[in-house]
């Protein structure tokens, strides 16, 4: 049990002719929350797909629980990770609560019923994720941060150690976001590991305990928010003149000069008024 | 992983709905009601499947009332000319519609949960066009060897699949649903000329062909079946056991991944038990594929729910029952003139389907 849940080292995916990631590495514990941050099409999502078995290798290798991914399928696989997409499906005709029962299904053998004990889980997951008072809601009703919280507890029932989230707060709302983000933040806080594609570096360095910067289908950086994000790495990875400013109580902001105009003028207006 | 202490000290934990002693309380209000539509419409198919073999083994040419029916069946009745009619001509035709019409109805509700879209049906594989094509070849062509014309609709829905699937399921992006689609559309486009052109070119024997087209079961006893038997056989296996799978692409295939299902192998599966059922079904009565479209979402509509572990077992119940009255009808409306029981299906059904779907989407 010692060492990390998650350990991918040198991935590489290719997808037809395009190499997407060209050498790219993850680690995750229990208990710990791990931002994956970078500008578009950097190879965040293609990551967090692949080491959650879901993207095939062209190289590298990773570990679950010391376990290699290619030897790890279906269901045992779905019992180490759940993963909770962008944009999920969103069909008719089915309500919150049966989304959630199609989570537990890994824990459900072949022709088998769910037990009171796989009905207890889908409750807790509902309950964790804030989404109890959803339960009865169809799918297609709910707006934006409440389908993401359902989102978040179909993977809950998963019962997995892991939760990898690709970008789950990319459409969300200021308010949806900050809920989603502390959800996670007390997910990890109970012991999950998790993984956390995003945009936004405010959010990122507020709740994560390291964060991971993709660049062109490379790992870049990996450490405490405070000492990756800094102006160089905003500068040669985002082009963007920015500064992360954070306190140690979950406050954070963003400074950018969003008009690139050159930072002494900046300060000559600042000087004259 | 849920017994994993939470710190007190942490603060964002305590953020969380702090108890929710109603949690479990709600479920049996709503799961009961759904659960009690769900069985109510699952017994209104049982006795209409019931009342259809009831009225398909009486009603014809001859009325034979019930009780004879039952002593020909078990064997209590003497030997003769009633005796005859049951088990030799109405049996195997009560048969075939019972199995014909479930066949079609979960091959419609397994394609349309597959591709995870309203409008499919084995219309869209190419299944039906390609089972018309070698149907009519041995009609018009080999008029002589009619006997081969369920394994001529069987082998040519057959190939009309594997080309649909050899090009939606190879390559990069394989098991895409679009390309699938529009595979079918054009495999179903060829097989039509295909068809058309052999009718054109034998117009003088098309008279034998128009029946079949129409699609219609006969009173032609077992042949047909016991070609087609094993194709039911499988197709409803595979079915069987694509009922949870099929649940899990309910959200998506990245859910779907995440709970260590494989959708396009259940794409893959779903799609050759359609195929083996719709061209088993289309060997023994024609093209009825109206069926396989309408009977899932009736199902679902009436059900209120898009389970497989309902609309599957359910549009097998309701599709036996369709056929079996409709065929019934079709015989005794205008007898003894028999109408195909296709097209006479296809006007009484579409309206019904209309009003449901006004009423219900």
């Amino acid at each position: 049990m010692s060492g990390p849940l998650l350990q991918a080292t040198g991935v590489q995916v290719q997808i037809g002719e395009a190499r997407i990631l060209h050498h790219a590495d993850l680690t995750v514990s229990r208990g710990e929350l791990v931002a994956v941050v970078g500008p578009n099409g950097a190879g965040k999502s293609t990551l967090a797909r692949a080491v959650a078995g879901m993207q095939k290798l062209a190289g590298g290798e990773v570990r679950w629980d010391g376990e290699e991914l290619k030897k790890l399928r279906g269901r045992r696989l779905a019992l180490l990770r759940a993963f909770v997409p962008q944009r999920p499906r969103v069909p008719e005709g089915i309500d919150v609560r049966q989304a959630v029962e199609i989570g537990r299904s890994p824990h459900i053998k072949p022709l088998a019923r769910p037990t009171s004990k796989d009905r207890a889980a889908v409750e807790r997951s509902l309950e964790r994720a804030g989404a109890t008072e959803l339960a009865e809601r169809r799918l297609h009703t709910l707006s934006g941060g409440e389908l993401q919280r359902v989102q978040v507890a179909v993977a809950l029932a998963q019962e997995a150690p892991a939760l990898i989230a690709d970008e789950p707060t990319a459409h969300l709302d200021l308010g949806a976001s900050a809920t989603l983000a502390k959800l996670l933040r007390s997910l990890a806080d109970e012991g999950l590991a998790v993984v956390l594609v995003v945009h936004d570096l405010a959010l990122a360095a507020a709740i994560a305990d390291r964060v991971v910067v993709v660049s062109d289908g490379r790992t870049v950086a990996d450490g405490p928010a405070e000492d990756v994000l800094d102006r160089r790495t905003l500068r040669d990875v985002w082009h963007v003149e920015a500064g992360l400013e954070a306190d140690h109580h979950g406050h954070t902001a963003l400074r950018v000069d969003w008009l690139g105009a050159p930072r002494h003028e900046l300060a000559t207006k600042e000087t004259l008024t | 992983m849920s017994a994993a202490s939470s710190s007190p000290t942490s603060a964002p934990a305590a953020a969380a709905p702090a108890s929710k002693p109603a949690a479990a309380a709600p479920r049996g209000g709503a799961r009961g009601r759904g659960g009690a539509r769900q069985a109510t419409v699952v017994l209104l198919g049982i006795v209409a499947l019931v009342g259809g073999i009831a009225a398909s083994m009486t009603l014809g040419a001859v009325h034979v009332p019930l009780a004879d029916v039952w002593d020909s069946l078990t064997g209590q009745a003497e030997e003769g000319p009633l005796k005859k009619i049951i088990l030799d001509l109405r049996l195997p035709r009560t048969v075939d519609a019972i199995v014909v019409g479930a066949a079609l109805g979960v091959a419609g509700a397994l394609l349309q949960g597959a591709l995870g879209n309203p409008l499919a049906s084995p219309d869209v594989i190419g299944v039906t066009a390609g089972a018309g094509f070698g149907a009519v070849l041995i009609l018009l062509v080999f008029p002589s060897s009619i006997a081969l014309l369920p394994l001529g609709a069987l082998l040519f829905g057959s190939i009309a699949a594997v080309i649909v699937f050899g090009i939606a399921w190879t390559g990069a992006n394989a098991g895409s649903i679009g390309r699938l689609i529009l595979a079918g559309i054009a495999v179903q486009a060829m097989f039509g000329a295909l068809t058309t052109s052999i009718m054109v070119a034998f117009s003088d024997r098309v008279q034998s062909a128009v029946f079949w087209l129409a699609g219609g079961l006969t009173s032609e006893g077992w042949a047909e079946m016991e070609v087609a038997w094993p194709y039911f056989l499988v197709g409803a296996i595979v079915a069987a056991v694509l009922i949870r799978p099929l649940d899990r692409l309910a959200l998506g295939d990245e859910v779907a991944e995440s709970l260590g299902a494989r959708p396009r192998m259940i794409r893959l599966g779903a799609a050759v038990a359609a195929a083996l059922l719709a061209s088993a079904a289309a060997a023994l009565a024609g093209l009825l594929t109206f069926l396989g479209l309408v009977v899932p979402h009736v199902v679902r509509l009436a059900g209120g729910s898009h389970s497989h572990r309902f609309v599957v077992p359910t549009s097998a119940i309701f599709g036996a029952a369709l056929l079996l009255l409709g065929d019934t009808l079709a015989r005794v409306a205008f007898a003894p003139i028999e109408l195909p029981v296709g097209p006479f299906m296809v006007i009484l059904g579409v309206p019904l389907f209309l009003w449901l779907l006004r009423r219900a989407v």
